[in-house]
């Protein structure tokens, strides 16, 4: 029964075509900002995520359950007798969704040289390894990277150098206290600088290899206090977290933690984000309902005579209803489709070349402490372009509702005198 | 008479610090009333220097460590150093006016130590860098009120609210200070946050008479959010007024 009211509103559609064209037009480039929109959005996220995540963080810390949140050196994975550190890191890399992962101690101390000091913090890391998961290797603009030719080298922050007064080639003290509570303390050199443009980042952090932190805070070889990971897919990191924790317990007591948790600020900006970009689609659904269901009055209002001689012919009121919001589904449907090609290679541009924010600065803009570069590349947000569609074809049908009750409410009598 | 206690109290609890450092009784000396200048009192301001030997003992959760030290003070110099355990043995830390500095004898090198640092813990222990060497002028900056008198666990006591003054540079947000009545010695201090929460109690003990004036040769300190922890430091031994040159102050590198 309902098979020639479709292909009759469907017909319907095609009568006046100016009409129909103008509507879709309206829906389609709906959906093509839509797509636009939560492209962006979504690109716009995944850069936070990335960016940061990879400068020092990493996206997954395994570290022993009680050394967050006081970071006491002390509480070393596997306790004061420490883990096998090659076997925890080859059993993290077992899960095949995790990309690297690298060992790491932390430190507080403070730094002099020559007449200045400053208090900052040590990070002990394998260079190797740490650069499969970090990026802050990138970042150097004076001097190397930690090499294994400089045992007792530091690379540090631009901003912490020029405050101390420091170069390539400075020599510095490190004056900690040591997890057996005496005062570790030895001299180190300068073999780089980075600038990650982070300002807690390039004034108070300072790397060194993980061998030379563990001896100065006089820790064995095997106390870590942290396994730093990176993924395949940073999306499935919450879950990948919770495995790796169950799995490890076995033999050692761990706490994984991911990204959402080790940074909530930045899991905070995620959600209100995607909060930005549901209120965007409203808004677009809501200007939507106004072009359909004026179209869709319209065409009620041209068809008042042809819907009484339907009516007259023997259409019952539920009938005409149906054909109505087939109408208003078969323009929607087309809308969409039309809309959909169009966004395409809209879409494709904005994930390849990106949107150029600060062509004339070419600076990084920080957003929420994150990093993300001028160029603003888009990301596929699957889900996001269905909602929008889905969207967009119940904000048709629920406009032709009001014009679908008028048009059964006609009188054929009436109708049929009227014009 | 009261006041006169607490000033007594007070002195003796500057001194207690002096025993650290020299440099509070000094200046505590100047910030009290001149008609404090009897007796036993005013002796207890006449020194102008000391020599001590102390050891100090840290415990917490991670164990024990011993560590003994000597003291030397005149006028607002100060000068710590370590002579066990031995790998810690030659560390000194050298205060002269607000300028804090270290000698690490490992890395042949002094260190400067910024003023923001001076809150953390010295050499592991539940005492901060601060409460060594830093001048703390009670009476300047603080206002005084009697907040108990009477007896406790069977000792009369005088206790003191000290909160500190408006416009004071001060860390505290309340200090508590005990007295026994019968001799005016100090015997528990607290130092309270704003919140009036207590962050640490300081006990006194072992009162020896030294040089003519009765103080406690042991101080407890204890954080109130570690339980079990607690650095307890002893003095073997104390000398008053004693000569020293002013040339002692100076680090191993610098002479």
């Amino acid at each position: 029964m309902f098979g020639p009211l479709i292909q009759f509103a469907w017909r319907n559609l095609w009568r006046n075509r100016r009409r129909t064209f103008i509507t879709m037009t309206a829906i389609a480039f709906g959906y093509v900002m839509l797509l636009f929109v939560a492209c962006l959005m979504a690109g716009l996220r995944w850069q936070m995520i990335e960016n940061g995540t990879a400068l020092v963080m990493s996206q997954i810390q395994v570290q022993a359950p009680a050394y967050y949140p006081n970071r006491s050196i002390q509480k070393t994975l596997g306790g004061w007798q420490g883990t096998d550190v090659n076997a925890t890191l080859a059993a993290v890399t077992a899960d095949r969704r995790v990309y690297a992962a690298a060992p790491r101690v932390y430190g507080y101390g403070l730094l002099s040289a020559a007449h200045r000091s400053a208090g900052v913090e040590l990070m002990g890391i394998v260079p190797r390894q740490e650069a499969k998961i970090t990026i802050l290797n990138n970042d150097i603009v004076k001097g190397d990277y930690l090499t294994p030719r400089m045992p007792k080298g530091v690379v540090l922050g631009d901003t912490l150098a020029s405050t101390i007064g420091m170069q390539l080639g400075s020599e510095i003290v490190l004056l900690t206290q040591a997890a057996d509570g005496s005062m570790g303390n030895d001299v180190y050199t300068v073999v780089g600088i980075f600038h990650t443009g982070l300002d807690a980042v390039d004034r108070g952090l300072v790397l060194m290899s993980l061998p030379a932190l563990q001896e100065l805070l006089h820790l064995a070889p095997a106390r870590i206090h942290e396994i730093g990971i990176k993924l395949n897919d940073i999306t499935a990191a919450t879950a990948v977290a919770a495995a790796l924790q169950t799995r490890l317990y076995k033999s050692v007591p761990v706490r994984a933690r991911a990204w959402p948790e080790l940074a909530p600020e930045l899991a905070s900006y995620v959600q209100f984000n995607h909060a930005i970009t549901f209120v965007l689609f409203f808004i677009f659904f809501l200007i939507a309902v106004i072009g359909v269901m004026n179209t869709m009055l319209m065409a009620v209002f041209e068809r008042t005579r042809e819907l009484g001689m339907l009516m007259a012919l023997g259409m019952r009121p539920a009938q005409v209803i149906v054909l109505i919001m087939a109408e208003a589904a078969g323009l929607a449907l087309a809308s969409l489709l039309v809309g959909g090609a169009i966004g395409v290679p809209i879409l494709w541009y904005l994930q390849v070349h990106g949107l150029d924010l600060g062509g004339a600065t070419g600076e990084m803009v920080s957003l929420a402490g994150v990093l993300v570069g001028h160029l603003w590349y888009g990301r596929q947000d699957l889900p996001a372009y269905g909602e929008a569609a889905v969207g967009l074809g119940i904000t048709a049908l629920v406009s032709a509702l009001y014009p679908a009750w008028r048009a059964a409410h006609v009188t054929p009598t009436e109708a049929i005198r009227k014009v | 008479m009261r006041i006169m206690d607490l000033q007594k109290s007070l002195t003796a609890v500057l001194l207690m610090l002096a025993c650290l450092i020299l440099a509070p009784v000094v200046h505590a000396a100047k910030v009290l009333p001149k008609r404090m200048t009897v007796d036993q009192v005013a002796h207890l301001f006449s020194s102008k220097s000391s020599i001590a030997t102390v050891t100090m003992r840290v415990v917490n959760e991670d164990g024990q460590r011993d560590m003994s030290m000597r003291i030397w003070s005149l006028g607002d110099k100060v000068l710590i150093r370590i002579t066990s355990p031995e790998d810690e043995a030659g560390v000194a830390i050298l205060k002269a006016g607000s300028d804090i500095r270290y000698y690490l004898p490992k890395s042949k090198r002094t260190v400067k130590i910024p003023a923001s640092m001076a809150m953390t813990s010295w050499m592991g222990s539940d005492f901060t860098i601060d409460d060594l060497v830093k001048e703390t002028f009670l009476t300047r900056d603080y206002s005084i009120t009697t907040s108990f008198e009477g007896t406790r666990g069977g000792v009369a006591v005088y206790e003191y609210t000290l909160t500190p003054k408006p416009d004071a540079a001060v860390v505290w947000g309340k200090i508590v200070l005990q007295i026994r009545q019968a001799d005016s010695v100090p015997t528990w201090q607290g130092f309270y946050d704003e919140n009036g929460a207590l962050v640490r109690g300081l006990t006194f003990s072992e009162y020896k008479t030294v040089g003519g004036r009765n103080i406690p040769t042991r101080l407890v300190m204890q954080p109130a959010d570690k339980t079990g922890a607690r650095t307890t430091i002893d003095y073997t031994d104390i000398a008053f007024d004693v000569p020293i040159s002013a040339a002692t102050f100076s680090l191993p590198n610098e002479k």
